[in-house]
């Protein structure tokens, strides 16, 4: 069998399976703090241009972002984006409904991939993020990027 | 959400994460953990209900979704399965986002799954990580029995 990359659609959703071992490794061995410290550092390194675009375009850059990643995992979700406010609903998670298809207990942490990847997005920009609503069970959420008060 | 399609920086951030805090050892004992969890209901079984082919099944799946740029050869008979990947899509993604710093050791984490999943199953897991600062391995898997010849263990080099 031969397969040049552009054959396939990069869409491997074991990875979410992967990662929700990985959080429950970190809390079990060394506990609930070192997954958010764990999951801020991921956030500072990997979304280094997004937190720029942040910074420079505001919240129309986050718009894009979670329009693009939804839709490749072929999830819905609903975006209402102002300049001062971002409002993120989903009905689950496409990542906590594949864990649970794989028969994998989903990690208590795994809200974090979503409050505290988001926070440490909105660290040092004039945005701040608040998880207004989540459903541990399938991941539903309503999340907040809205502007900080001067 | 963290996208699957994220999950090798998370990945490689977390291996990272876990060598600051407890060392190489820390790193080994997730790979570990993370072989007897991740691999058991797929590579695992797979290997035990099919023998060889269960690589082939488990790979062909595997690669296709990671839209990697490979060859896979299985010879069920001489019991050898084979993968030339040209582009690996993992090693590839850290090279490509040059604003991240792969972790180090971060093609040994394939060798420590994969062995400790095939060879407790009469295996031999042999590769070739030479080439992997251009995202580039072999990997050559033969059945163990009488007359066949042991590959070598893998080359450390430039992981």
């Amino acid at each position: 069998m031969t397969r040049k990359a552009a054959d396939n659609k990069y869409l491997h959703k074991d990875f979410h399976c992967a990662l929700n071992l990985g959080l429950e490794y970190v809390r079990k061995h060394f506990g609930d703090d070192a997954v958010r410290d764990y999951l801020r550092q991921y956030a500072r390194s990997f979304h280094a241009p997004l937190i720029r675009a942040l910074r420079r375009r505001g919240l129309v850059a986050l718009k894009e972002y979670f329009r693009n990643i939804y839709a490749e995992e072929g999830a819905p979700v609903r975006i209402n984006c102002s300049r001062d406010e971002l409002r993120l609903e989903t009905d689950y998670s496409p990542a906590v409904r594949h864990i649970r298809q794989k028969g994998f207990a989903v990690s208590p942490l795994h809200g974090a991939t979503e409050f505290a990847v988001h926070a440490a997005i909105c660290e040092d920009t004039p945005f701040a993020f608040e998880l207004a609503r989540y459903d541990r069970k399938i991941g539903r959420s309503v999340q907040r990027f809205y502007r900080r008060a001067p | 959400m963290i996208a699957c399609t994220e999950f090798i920086a998370a990945y490689s951030e977390l291996f990272k994460f876990l060598e600051k805090k407890g060392g190489k050892k820390a790193v080994a004992d997730f790979w570990n953990y993370l072989s007897d969890l991740y691999l058991k209901a797929s590579l695992k079984k797979l290997v035990k209900l099919h023998g060889i082919r269960g690589c082939w099944l488990y790979w062909a799946k595997a690669l296709n979704e990671e839209a990697a740029d490979f060859t896979m050869e299985l010879d069920d008979k001489a019991g050898i399965f084979k993968i030339n990947m040209h582009y690996c899509p993992s090693k590839g993604r850290l090279l490509h986002w040059r604003h991240l710093k792969p972790y180090a050791g971060y093609c040994l984490h394939c060798d420590v799954l994969y062995r400790r999943i095939l060879e407790p199953l009469g295996y031999c897991y042999a590769a070739d990580f030479s080439q992997t600062d251009k995202a580039r391995c072999s990997v050559v898997i033969t059945r163990n029995g009488p007359g066949r010849v042991r590959l070598k263990r893998s080359s450390a080099k430039n992981r």
